[in-house]
């Protein structure tokens, strides 16, 4: 039996979501086959009202031990540090998180939101939220870098607005299952199995990356061509398995034709979405990408492209993805 | 005489938190105050951002309405930029929203809905035997059912924008993708999976033709007992049940309704307008009084602030809205009791009135007479609440109702794809401009506000559906719809409030979207009894 809570702070609830789209396990196998015992999720438990808090304090007077604590939504700070702007049971929320945190053999947390702030983080930050154990991508947060749960772990993040089922699940079962020492963490706490990979890898548009050809626009204009050259795709310089493993069983956003948005990074939304920033690739001289693949510079992309549009096919320029 | 004030907080399963405080005489709700203790500050972050941020944003509003949340932000950017929208684009954005809306009719009802109705306080009943069976929690036969299936709507949406939820695919002058071939005939397996192994199997027993002959309450109850298979279906077990516990009598609400409309005609809306929508809506948008329906007109809606912890004591259109929030102690200060605003409906004779949303209030609208041939036309539920009254579970048949209706329109869309067309006309650049764009989430009515000044947002004001329904009370002291359902509610057992749930969940609120939404003190003129321990 592994015991887990799941608590969330200044959340839209879409990693929730997310995670009942689940397959391989759904989220019923995760109950009744890999003894996950869901102590308390505010969406899909009985218990409401005080009986939640009865769980709480069983958890924080250590009468019931907490296996895994999953955060999901920011830790909201404001008013003023205070945190009133999120309370549950007339006592800030962050108060809640900070005392599980500290009782929980892992932390994990679950979206953008818990990672680092998130959505909500954007300037100016009304709600002064922040994630567990990063602000964007600065180090700290709420819990601090020195941070480690009972089990010597720092907070485990799953990034993604929201993330992928998958990502959650089956950490989830490798905890289960006992094979933590197979999880490995990158700078940003991510499982590298899942977040060494770029976006772009297994993306179906890759080919006309390859050869330099664009997305001229939106819609029918999809039918051929990458969209990083002028829609702000940031697949190459984005970590995630998106096309890895597709969404929904279906699916990602690049293979249907909507740029990558980088939301498995720490800085996202990327330029606060200024004025200019959305759906739309940066450029120097209107030209050159003002950020290139990651691991080039602008004169090892400028001379690859160069040649790469030199040699490239004559389907280069056809639509591929035809009705 | 026996009053008692007690306070439920975290009233779970509301996708979010909620804390009900009623004040109970001889064990019936006689007032209620509902607190929702959340603030994010969505529509500040939008000032001064790009005029397209409203797609990224605020879809992140609402998990479980992101796509909802797209398609208005989309259209209140369509309106002010003066788009063009080609008619495969606005199919595509009917199909994204009503799969939307098809996911959350079964994960509502199985995973926030029906396990409230395995609580033990329904031990005497005899149909609960069968309901813990089919409905309790992670174990129930059909709660594993619709939960899992409640995936499947989405991966249409996933086909054309990529993901559920959460994607933007949905932008001024159309949508990002180009469908192939295959994009559509797999979602119509889909679609046909869901239809035969949820709806049909499960839900209904029935055809969803069948269902959908039904146009009065006589007809459901002939229904009923017209074959076993319907009797002993999912719908037909809640009519049973709803009636054996008495979901029927308590939870009526305001008895005013309002809807936004959803679904653009395709050939109809190609150049949207604020003036123009009304009559471009397949699913019909409206108020209603309890007597007469009037049209919906975007410049009556005004957000009160007078007990919201929010600068401000009087109501404002959202045009000119503004949401400045204070800290929950000076708020209290100020008799301000919820972090959500409480939306109100100019009406005719000068009066700002509370109005319910959600699926009972569309499904009013679509009764009313006058229908184009092209428009959704069907008394069903207009008649039953004539018939019966609306309650908790006359909201919950509308909801279901919905479900076969979708299905249909989705077939239909599908099929009008033309995938040698358009899918989006490039737009010109928004330096200036004002946009209002609605529609309805599964939950209710949704719309943006949107004002553009030099190229960038001068201001953004959203209105979400929990907000209509779980909104307090203004400055004339009207309580908000939930408040109103909650009273005259008999409560069983104090200690263990179950029927309050039952309230708050049927009106499927989702807290989170309330966009600001408390934090619960002891109201100071109430408050005999207080039990806080339950």
């Amino acid at each position: 039996m592994v015991n887990v809570f799941w608590i969330h702070g200044g959340a839209c609830n879409g990693n929730t979501q997310s995670f009942l789209n689940a397959d391989e396990p759904t989220v019923i196998d995760l109950v009744t086959d890999f003894g996950i015992n869901i102590l308390y999720h505010h969406s899909v438990s009985m218990e409401f009202g005080n009986q939640v808090k009865e769980i709480l304090d069983d958890i924080i007077e250590e009468r019931t031990e907490l296996d895994i604590l999953v955060v999901e939504g920011t830790v909201i700070q404001g008013p003023n540090g205070t945190g009133r702007f999120d309370t549950l049971f007339e006592r800030p929320k962050k108060d809640w998180i900070y005392d599980l945190a500290h009782k929980a053999k892992f932390v994990v947390s679950i979206g953008d939101c818990a990672c680092w702030g998130g959505i909500p983080a954007t300037s100016p930050n009304p709600s002064e939220s922040t994630g567990l154990q990063f602000f964007k991508d600065k180090p700290g947060g709420f819990l601090t870098s020195e941070f480690r749960s009972k089990a010597g772990l720092p907070v485990i993040n799953i990034p993604g607005c929201p993330a992928h089922p998958d990502w959650v699940t089956q950490i989830l079962v490798a905890i289960a299952t006992g094979r933590t020492s197979d999880i490995t963490l990158d700078e940003y706490h991510r499982p590298e199995t899942f977040f060494k990979t770029f976006t772009q890898t297994g993306c179906t548009r890759v080919q006309y990356y390859e050869y330099k050809e664009p997305v001229e626009e939106f819609g029918q204009g999809t039918r051929k061509g990458c969209l990083f050259y002028e829609q702000g795709c940031r697949g190459p310089m984005t970590r995630s398995s998106c096309n890895r493993i597709l969404w929904n069983r279906q699916s990602s956003k690049t293979r249907a034709g909507m740029p990558c948005i980088g939301c498995t990074e720490p800085q996202f939304p990327f330029f606060d979405l200024a004025p200019g920033t959305v759906f739309k690739t940066q450029k120097i001289l209107g030209t050159i990408p003002k950020e290139v693949p990651t691991g080039m510079d602008s004169l090892s992309y400028s001379t690859h492209a160069a040649i790469a549009r030199t040699v490239a096919p004559k389907w280069a320029k056809e639509d591929m993805f035809v009705p | 005489m026996a009053q008692q004030t007690i306070k439920v907080p975290s009233l779970g399963r509301v996708e979010g938190d909620l804390d009900v405080k009623v004040k109970i005489e001889d064990g019936v709700v006689v007032d209620a105050w509902t607190e929702a203790t959340m603030f994010r500050g969505f529509e500040k972050i939008l000032i001064g951002k790009d005029p397209q941020a409203g797609l990224i944003m605020t879809p992140r509003i609402c998990g479980i309405c992101g796509g909802s949340h797209l398609t208005k932000s989309a259209y209140a950017l369509d309106t002010a930029f003066h788009t063009e929208v080609p008619p495969n684009a606005t199919l595509i954005r009917n199909i994204a929203q009503a799969v939307e809306t098809l996911q959350s009719i079964p994960r509502w009802f199985y995973a926030l809905f029906a396990i409230g109705l395995t609580h033990k306080n329904y031990q005497s009943s005899s149909l609960y035997e069968e309901v813990t069976r089919r409905w309790a929690p992670f174990v129930g036969v059909n709660y594993e059912k619709g939960v899992i299936l409640s995936a499947k709507p989405v991966e249409i949406y996933a086909i054309f924008g990529g993901q559920w939820p959460h994607s933007s695919f949905m932008i001024p002058g159309g949508v990002m993708c180009a469908p192939t071939l295959s994009d559509v005939t797999r979602s119509i397996s889909i679609l046909e999976y869901f239809r035969k192994n949820w709806l049909e199997d499960v839900l209904l027993g029935c055809s969803m033709e069948r269902w959908l002959q039904n146009k009065t309450w006589s007809d459901v109850l002939e229904w009923l007992e017209e074959k076993e298979e319907h009797y002993e279906s999912d719908l037909g077990l809640f009519i049973r049940y709803s009636q054996e516990i008495g979901l029927d009598k308590y939870g009526a609400g305001p008895g005013k309704y309002l809807a936004a409309g959803s679904f653009p005609h395709p050939e109809k809306f190609m150049h949207p307008t604020i003036e123009s929508r009304n009559s471009a809506l397949i699913a019909r948008s409206g108020v209603y009084d309890g007597e007469n329906f009037y049209d919906f007109d975007q410049a009556r809606v005004r957000e009160d602030h007078t007990h919201s912890f929010y600068e401000g004591t009087g109501s404002y259109h959202p045009f000119e809205g503004f949401t400045n929030p204070l800290d929950p102690e000076e708020g209290l200060k100020q008799g301000k009791y919820t972090f959500a605003k409480a939306p109100r409906y100019l009406l005719d004779n000068g009066e700002e009135t509370p109005l319910e949303v959600g699926p009972l209030a569309r499904q009013l609208m679509v009764a009313r007479e006058g229908a184009e041939d092209w428009q959704d036309y069907d008394p069903l539920i207009y008649n039953i609440v004539k018939e019966i009254g609306p309650s908790v579970m006359v909201r919950v048949l509308a909801r279901f109702h919905e479900a076969p209706k979708y299905i249909r329109y989705v077939q239909n869309w599908l099929k009008q794809i033309d995938l040698n067309e358009k899918f989006y006309i490039k737009p010109g650049e928004l330096i200036e401009g004002r946009g209002f764009g609605a529609t309805e989430a599964a939950r209710g009515f949704l719309a943006d506000w949107i004002q553009v000044k030099d190229g960038k947002i001068e201001k953004y004001q959203i209105i979400t559906p929990t907000a209509w329904n779980i909104g307090p009370r203004d400055r004339f002291g009207q309580r908000g719809p939930i408040e109103t359902a909650l009273i005259g509610t008999p409560i069983k057992n104090p200690e263990d409030p179950i029927e309050l749930a039952h309230i708050a969940q049927g009106y499927d609120s989702c807290l989170v979207c309330t966009v600001h939404a408390y934090d619960a003190k002891t109201n100071k003129q109430l408050a005999k009894y207080r039990v806080t321990n339950f």
